[in-house]
């Protein structure tokens, strides 16, 4: 990734193109899921969406790789496709909303402190 | 047995590995494995997101394989990691079944 890459995004651009043109060629069920797979991933983004990429390269993989074995995406995810999603981002560093809000409260505070201090 | 999963959480990683550990194998094989000894509930998806970890934690050895139809399959193997992580997970059973074991019992 090149500097011009990094401040545009265009790269992250290329890569939804080519997530979205793989995710064509499922069959619907697995479109479907893939569909709820990126809704339930999103607030896990970072500002740029850049550390979700190798998670919902792996998630695109599974359903490839499910597809063309011919199981039904019920086989392959359950119904429980919230929870498969929280554990994909488990421990690989997705960091949540949640996360920000409390960093930057907590940085808010620090300054407003820092402030009455000085 | 329905609603298994909850009480399957912290030991579904150790039986991955027990079945990784006998024999190389990719995650649709270890879901039926799963679902033949009776985990119904268990899909591939929850192999799935054990077997990222497992890779990601250093205890597994990837390998692709092109498979009949579709994208290449990964097959995983234990690595010395993988296999010190096995043991740890019997030995941990192994306590926490013989104490409840004993707590049913009603012994001291």
């Amino acid at each position: 990734m090149n500097f011009w890459e990094t401040i545009t995004g265009s790269d992250l651009t290329r890569e939804w193109k080519a997530f979205e043109d793989r995710a064509k060629a499922l069959p619907d069920e697995y479109r479907a899921a893939w569909e709820e797979i990126k809704g339930h991933l999103f607030p896990h983004g970072d500002f740029t969406g850049r550390n979700l990429m190798p998670i919902l390269d792996s998630a695109l993989g599974l359903l490839e790789e499910t597809a063309a074995d011919g199981q039904s995406v019920h086989e392959v995810l359950g119904d429980d496709i919230r929870g498969f999603c929280t554990a994909l981002v488990g421990g690989e560093g997705a960091r949540t909303y949640r996360d920000r809000w409390r960093e930057q409260l907590n940085r808010d505070v620090a300054r407003k402190l820092s402030r009455l201090g000085g | 047995m329905d609603d298994l999963t909850e009480m399957l959480k912290g030991t579904l990683e150790g039986c991955v590995l027990e079945i990784i550990g006998s024999e190389e194998t990719y995650g649709y094989a270890i879901t039926r494995r799963l679902n033949e000894l009776g985990f119904a509930d268990v899909v591939e998806g929850t192999v799935y997101t054990i077997l990222l970890r497992l890779e990601r934690n250093g205890r597994v050895q990837v390998t692709k394989r092109p498979s009949g139809v579709g994208p290449p399959r990964k097959f995983y193997a234990l690595n010395e990691a993988g296999r010190e992580e096995l043991a740890k997970f019997w030995a941990k059973w192994q306590y926490v079944s013989s104490r409840i074991d004993r707590l049913k019992e009603g012994g001291k």
